[in-house]
């Protein structure tokens, strides 16, 4: 994997009068400055507020700046969360009509007698519209004006490990970068006091499954662009804290003289990365100064704790992670991706489900109200959904993995809100109206974030990747 | 893949071919179709009117001049050679109508002026087509004249270049950096100070080449060659998907070294991993080999697809095995034709069907809804077969050493005059029972269990307990002295049998179950609870320390076999030899005259039972026993029987512990096992599910000189496939392999794009060298520490890295080689330079098992089936080279990711070079680089203080002197350090704490304040850089 075109590189500098201005060229900043110029060729003037990464332009008016992925990990049952179908419930129990499964994959069900399964759970509706919500998410209902409901997802892959790898990358080939890398790519970071894209892992009672550091690593891109995995014990950041016995101003005269050491090198030698090196140092120190802030959650009032049902600030729960995630938003953090492990529920759906819509519920509407509350609701893209949904039948007591049909939400900057959009068949098995793929999902958050799918791409392997693929479409019917 | 095919679009700046300066540049030059033309066309016109069929616009094609000749569907015709003025495509070129312009406006792409120049000439001058570079045949080449100053034929194929462009070439390094760039790129460890004075002092004038000789011997050449074939063939021990389990594998690891070191040559090298276990009396070495075809990764996700996993699996070898051998992209035409490259969906398939009989499971594991009967009793514990049982002389040396070391501390700690009359003590008893083993007489009777305890561990069956049930009535039968017991029938359910020895008085230090007389084949399943019974009828439950058994089923965690057996010996019985198994007594039970020893028995069936006790202890269950002759053995048996001493015994309990992890030796690895081939079709769109493409048989690209395809009658095989690569008439794989070897030594390759030699790569900025090094490499019989030192010794590799401000504009990336290349050192040689300049570095061992250094908390957490806990490695496994590392696949150790190591999912040719903050925070804070700081600081103090200290640090920090100014700034702060931990003792001490190594005791305030100037020193750029 390569990190980038050196002829094109090369050519990038020739055409670029500030880079003859340093001693010989570039350092680790070159990347994004190449490409730049790949999107500055065709995309008129820049606009400095826009972006510190490779576009310089937007492609669409940008309606949201950061994104929030709520990843709901395991797979949730579509059919207990946002997709009511009083026809499933009327079958429950009975043989599941073959014309719908025949010649479909299936995971765990290979080979077993299908039979329905229907709704354990009763739905209500919620907002101006009336959004059919299941009594699971009482709190998230309160929101539903600020929702986008899809109820016409589907994705390829009905495996864990390749659907979330298709969910965060679109693609289950090794090496792709992931779409917080992207978006660190294409626009850069609103802040340099931490890292661009940041990840946090919660785990339920049930339904969890693993994973992979896979999902945010920049693949390809060089590992600026890597997801940060904040820890729930440790360091925060790893590497972040000082080593035993030494204090912050310590560390600040170990950092300076690095600084002077390099400068002497650089005084003697021509190596445009000494330049470099002693400005990451300059972000490392910085970093390692913010983050304790970032951390300290004293100025939270009881109230907001409160209201995110947070039992211990920090306790490694997803609720503690909403309302870091909302921390890291106002600090400019550029995509900030929850994982809460607790979705797959083959077996003991029913108590499965209640604990782990109890652990998201009611954080899960706090982080929106407070983002609302604070005027950040308005440029925060947020989705929530897992990697997959769920069949609509029973396996035991559970649900198989099911890829043709589920539902995610998206909420935030330009997304058209209190509104549904598509729909599965009478049974949730299949999305037959509006049917959005996770391209066309990945495609629609990039145009919310003012790109232009086709046109965010990297060289691999001599080939111009990007988060879509070879696919994607924008979906109208959810922008506003 | 969604059937929807949009165009793709490119960057535009990456139509822009190679550098200006290799380009025809005056209206004088030829315009040569590969150098300046094939890759214009390959990025911007070749995805509407290039190979694939299915994309094609207006019937044009452009990659082959017969159909760029001919009228199109409008009856124009693309090119008339020599009339540019009546080519359509210049017209489309240079046109003003937006609507005829081309490349057409959908693809972003626009060409420059000069590029729209180049193409007319090209066309005046006839349009010549040349065949992609990367595939003709590797022609004899003409070695320019040799350059002044010259050294080989490398110096005149540079030289000509430089010449034409008038630029010199640079002066040499300096004798300090060449060695330290030279140490470092062929071993991936600096000079020592040492080293380095023996060669500044070599006056000779082939000082340098013996220095290249030294190190092209050392063991560590193949340790720093390895780090890189290892990204290739995409080594890792653990499997990568899902639960990402553990796979041993790690003999493999040690073949590449080896083989590297030995200098295996290439094509044997390449015969051995494709095809090892086909070769005619494979060998454990080419079996071991074989296992690269294992490397993929491997799900055990319950619910998954067998056969949609094999599909990904045989996807990912062709896309592997391509980039690796063949430097090219196969992965497209997965599901269709390649759009830049000849390279055809049945190209892949047929690829693909070579590696059709390789052994494996889509699915690891045997689930209801997948059922693979040959995994039965699978669980996420277990390896991934087929694997083999090797010697891994790292581990058998290991075992060695800890026994030695055991029997020495044993000697250290008895009295030899007290073990001498231990062993007399027992003269009498080792007459009458020659092997040791005692089968004393007694009873048995059977007891109704009282409730069985819980089992605390997974797999371990609680013990049953002599002293606890109800003796079931009239079973009491006599065992008479040398026999064993026999049951009338099996033990009901809830029964355990109980045996009653008396064997007088008689420390006993462990007890023997064997089964004399059992039938080959028969299962059997053992547990065992031990306790003592004194004359007055009180007893006592024994404490049972490890036990093991010759024969025994294999219990895995994480994919490695449990060591020893618990409670429980499960086997089948084996045809030949008694099997038996060994508990020793934790703590060794003195018996006096009358005293009973129970031995409670679960799962006992009809076949004998033989009882034995022995007082000659020891720390291995399959050894103890037999009387010990040697004063060593003597010793060890002395102190584990009779313990004069408990922590003495103790002592030997964790070093006997840590001696079992060396497996005496043994280890597995995955291994290729050949089994019918399974039916490989070309899949249309990729999608397994669709079986209407036609089978396909074993076959060779068709695309490249040398073509081999199956018949009906014999179908082409693995080794087929590895000689054809390594073939006279294929000139890829030597062109590949040596542009990679190229980029190690000058940080590019002579192609830059080391992962596609195809036509979205580079075309070389010296052809004629990367074909004459080709050709040498491939004429020489593959010998790659030739071709290494052909390049090392070159006048160009010895310039120096100071880059050319003059040439800036004229030679931006420094492709024309007027000076060498500074680069960042790979991930694991940023680490194992500082381990190695702290003087820290566990060196002296090569190959072995992976290692675990220290990893922050918890970061394994997110890691399931099974739950994974990280043991940082307790002793000087923690600090062996980087390549050493554990590497998981799904959380790579985040010192390797950080430095741009690939988590190595797939192959990897080329690792990005970045310079970021997490580089940063790496180096300031991982404890690794902390400790190592903080030797370093150890090993300066301990210099007396008449010698220059800072001097020291820097010849083995950078191989050179320190500067005045460098001195000035780093007293100064040693000084003010030193203030600051005079004044905060209990803060030097949590710094000095940091890391195993304990620190020395003496003035903390000083060694605080070196650490923090050690900690300097490895942070600084030249530290890490190779100059």
């Amino acid at each position: 994997m390569h990190p980038y075109d050196p002829i094109a590189h090369t050519l990038s500098i020739n055409r670029r009068s500030f880079l003859t201005k340093s001693a010989y060229g570039l350092g680790g900043a070159a990347f994004a400055m190449l490409a730049a110029k790949g999107f500055a060729a065709t995309d008129g003037p820049a606009s400095a507020n826009f972006s510190k990464g490779v576009l310089k332009a937007p492609h669409f008016p940008v309606k949201a700046k950061r994104v929030i992925y709520l990843c709901m990990a395991g797979g949730p049952s579509h059919l207990e969360t946002f997709d009511w179908k009083p026809a499933l419930k009327k079958l429950d129990g009975q043989a599941f009509p073959e014309s719908f499964t025949k010649g479909q994959q299936l995971a765990q069900l290979q080979g077993a007698v299908l039979k329905a399964r229907g709704s354990f759970i009763d739905y209500k509706k919620y907002g101006k519209a009336g959004i059919e919500i299941s009594d699971l998410f009482p709190h998230i209902g309160t929101q539903a004006d600020d929702l986008c409901v899809i109820r016409s997802m589907q994705t390829e892959q009905i495996n864990h490990d390749t659907a979330h790898a298709f969910m965060n990358t679109g693609s289950i080939i090794k090496g792709r970068p992931s779409m917080g890398s992207w978006l660190l790519y294409g626009l850069g970071s609103e802040t340099e006091n931490l890292p661009g894209y940041i990840v946090l892992t919660s785990a339920g009672k049930t339904g969890l499954q693993p994973i992979s550091s896979r999902q945010w690593s920049s693949g390809a891109l060089p590992s600026k662009y890597q997801g940060i995995l904040f820890q729930s014990k440790g360091d925060a950041v790893h590497y972040i804290g000082n080593p035993q016995g030494v204090c912050q101003s310590t560390q600040r005269q170990v950092v300076d003289e690095i600084r002077r050491l390099n400068g002497t090198l650089a005084e003697e030698t021509v190596d445009p990365e000494i330049a470099t090196r002693i400005a990451q140092y300059e972000l490392a120190f910085k970093m390692q100064t913010s983050v304790p802030d970032l951390l300290d959650f004293k100025n939270e009032s009881p109230k907001t704790l409160e209201n995110y049902g947070i039992k211990e600030v920090g306790d490694g729960s997803f609720a503690s992670n909403c309302l870091m995630a909302r921390r890291l938003a106002e600090r400019g953090v550029r995509m900030i991706q929850l994982y809460h492990r607790a979705w797959d529920h083959h077996g003991g759906i029913e108590d499965g489900m209640r604990s782990a819509a109890k652990d998201v519920d009611k954080a899960t509407a706090a982080l929106i109200a407070d983002l609302k509350q604070r005027g950040m609701l308005e440029d925060t893209l947020l989705l929530w959904g897992g990697e997959f949904g769920r069949t609509p039948m029973g396996q035991g007591s559970g649900r198989d993995h099911h890829i043709l049909g589920f539902s995610v939400f998206l909420a935030g900057g330009g997304v058209k809100a209190g509104t549904v959009y598509g729909n599965t068949d009478e049974l949730g098995y299949r999305s037959v109206e509006n049917v959005v793929n996770v391209h066309d999902l990945h495609a629609t958050m990039l145009a919310l974030m003012g790109i232009e799918h086709t046109r965010l791409t990297v060289k691999l392997q001599g080939l111009d990747i990007r988060l879509t693929g070879i696919a994607g479409k924008q979906v109208k019917g959810i922008m506003a | 893949m969604s059937p929807r095919l949009r165009p793709l679009c490119l960057i535009a700046v990456s139509a822009l071919g190679l550098p200006a300066l290799f380009a025809a540049d005056s209206a004088a030059d030829t315009v040569r179709f590969n150098r300046d033309i094939r890759p214009i066309m390959s990025d911007t016109c070749f995805h509407c009117h290039g190979f694939d069929a299915k994309s094609r616009k207006g019937d044009l094609r452009l990659d082959l001049r017969e159909f760029a000749l001919k009228a199109g569907k409008s009856g124009a015709i693309a090119i008339v050679p020599g009339k540019p003025e009546e080519s359509e495509i210049i017209k489309r070129l240079f046109t003003k109508d937006e609507d005829d312009l081309m490349p057409a406006k959908e693809s972003h792409k626009t060409l420059t002026p000069e590029q729209k120049e180049l193409f007319r000439r090209w066309v005046k001058q006839g349009a010549v087509y040349e065949a992609h570079w990367a595939y003709t045949p590797l022609a004899p080449v003409t070695v320019p004249p040799m350059p002044a100053g010259g050294r080989n034929p490398i110096d005149a194929f540079i030289g000509a270049k430089l010449a034409e462009k008038k630029i010199t070439p640079s002066a040499e390094a300096p004798k300090e950096k060449l060695l330290r760039r030279l140490s470092l790129d062929l071993t991936g460890l600096p000079p020592t100070p040492e080293e380095l004075a023996a060669f500044l002092a070599d006056q000779s004038p082939n000082a340098y080449e013996k220095q290249v000789d030294r190190l092209l011997a050392s063991p560590h050449y193949g340790e720093r060659m390895a780090v890189w074939w290892l990204d290739i063939a995409r080594f890792a021990d653990t499997v990568g998907f899902h639960g990402d389990q553990n796979q041993r594998i790690f003999p493999y690891r040690d073949y590449v070294i080896n083989a590297f070191n030995a200098n295996k040559p290439f094509d044997a090298f390449t015969r051995e991993q494709l095809a090892g276990d086909l070769l005619p009396n494979a060998t454990e070495e080419q079996k071991v080999a074989s296992g690269y075809n294992r490397l993929n990764m491997m799900t055990r996700e319950g619910g998954a697809q067998p056969k949609e996993y094999l599909a990904k699996y045989g996807a990912e070898r062709v896309r592997s095995v391509s980039a690796a051998w063949l430097g090219s992209t196969f992965g497209c035409a997965e599901c269709h034709d390649h759009k830049f490259d000849p390279i055809k969906a049945a190209d892949f398939y047929t690829l693909q069907a070579f590696f059709a009989d390789v052994k494996q499971w889509g699915v690891y594991a045997d689930y209801s809804y997948t059922p693979e009967p040959e995994l039965r009793g699978v669980n996420n514990d277990s390896p991934f077969p087929p694997e083999i049982k090797t010697t891994s002389p790292y581990l058998k040396k290991q075992d060695a050493r800890a026994r030695q070391e055991i029997t020495a501390f044993a000697q250290a700690k008895s009295d030899p005059a007290k073990v001498t009359a231990w062993i007399a003590a027992l003269q009498a008893f080792t007459q009458k029972n020659p092997d040791g083993w005692l089968k004393p007489a007694g009873n048995f009777e059977l007891h109704k269990a009282a409730m069985a305890a819980t089992p605390t561990k997974k797999n371990a069956k609680a013990a049953p307990n002599p002293t606890a049930g109800t003796t079931v009535e009239t079973s009491q039968q006599p065992l008479v002295a040398g026999q064993p017991v026999v049951l009338k029938k099996a033990l009901a359910k809830g029964e355990d049998l109980v045996v009653a020895l008396k064997p007088g008085a008689l420390r006993v230090a462990a007890v023997r179950l064997s089964l004399p007389e059992a039938k080959a084949g028969t299962r059997s399943s053992l547990t065992v609870g031990f306790a003592v019974r004194n004359a007055a009828g009180k007893e006592r439950k024994l404490v049972a320390g490890f036990a093991d058994a010759a024969t025994k089923d294999l219990k895995h965690a994480g994919g490695a076999e449990i060591l020893g057996l618990g409670n429980t010996w499960a086997l089948t019985v084996p045809a030949t030899g008694t099997a038996a198994a060994v508990w020793l007594l934790d703590t060794p039970v003195d018996l006096a005259e009358g005293d009973t020893l129970l031995v409670a028995i679960d799962g006992a069936g009809t076949q004998p039972i033989q009882v034995s006790v022995t007082p000659f202890g020891g720390y291995d269950p399959l050894t103890v026993g037999a009387p010990p002759l040697t004063p060593a053995d003597q010793a060890v048996a002395y102190l584990c029987s009779v313990q004069p001493a408990r922590p003495d015994f103790e002592q030997v309990k964790v070093m006997a512990a840590k001696l079992r992890e060396y497996r005496r030796g043994v280890a597995w690895s995955l291994v290729t096992e050949a089994r019918a081939p399974i039916t490989v079709r070309i899949l249309p769109r990729g999608n397994f599910l669709d079986t209407t493409g036609p089978v396909v048989l074993p076959a060779t690209p068709s695309f490249l000189p040398g073509y081999r395809q199956s018949t009906e009658q014999q179908r082409l095989t693995r080794l087929d496939l590895a000689n054809w690569l390594t073939s006279k008439e294929n000139p890829i794989t030597a062109r590949t392999f040596t542009n990679r070897l190229w980029q190690i030594f000058h940080g590019s390759g002579l192609s830059a794009v080391l992962d596609d030699l195809g036509s979205q790569g580079e075309p070389p900025s010296h052809p004629e060298l990367l074909d004459w090094l080709s050709g040498e490499f491939r004429d020489q019989h593959w010998d790659v520490k030739h071709l290494v030192r052909l390049m090392v010794t070159s006048r160009t590799y010895r310039q120096s890295s100071s880059l050319r401000p003059e040439l800036k504009d004229l030679d931006p990336a420094n492709r024309l080689l007027a000076s060498q290349n500074p680069r960042r050192l790979d991930a694991e040689f940023v680490r194992d330079n500082a381990l190695a300049i702290a003087g820290l570095l566990n060196a002296a061992d090569i190959g072995g098992p992976s290692v675990k250094p220290y990893q922050p908390d918890g970061y394994y957490e997110p890691l399931q089936f099974p739950n994974r806990n990280y043991l940082a490695s307790k002793d000087n496994e923690q600090w062996r080279r980087g390549l050493y590392m554990h590497w998981q696949r799904m959380f790579l150790h985040p010192m390797l990711v950080n430095f741009d190591a690939p988590a190595r999912d797939e192959c990897v040719a080329l690792r990005s070079a970045s310079n970021t903050p997490q580089q940063a925070l790496t180096l300031l804070n991982d404890p690794t680089f902390v400790e190592a700081a903080r030797v370093l600081a150890t090993r300066l103090l301990a210099k007396p203080m008449t010698e220059d200290r800072l001097n020291a640090a820097f010849l083995l920090a950078v191989g050179r002197q320190v500067k005045a100014s460098e001195r000035t700034a780093l007293e100064k702060l040693i000084a003010d350090q030193k203030a600051y931990y005079t004044a905060n003792p209990a803060e030097a001490t949590k710094l000095l704490k940091v890391g195993l190594t304990p620190p020395p005791t003496d003035d903390p305030a000083t060694l605080a304040a070196w650490t923090q100037a050690c900690r300097v020193l490895l942070n600084s750029h030249e530290v890490i850089t190779r100059y």
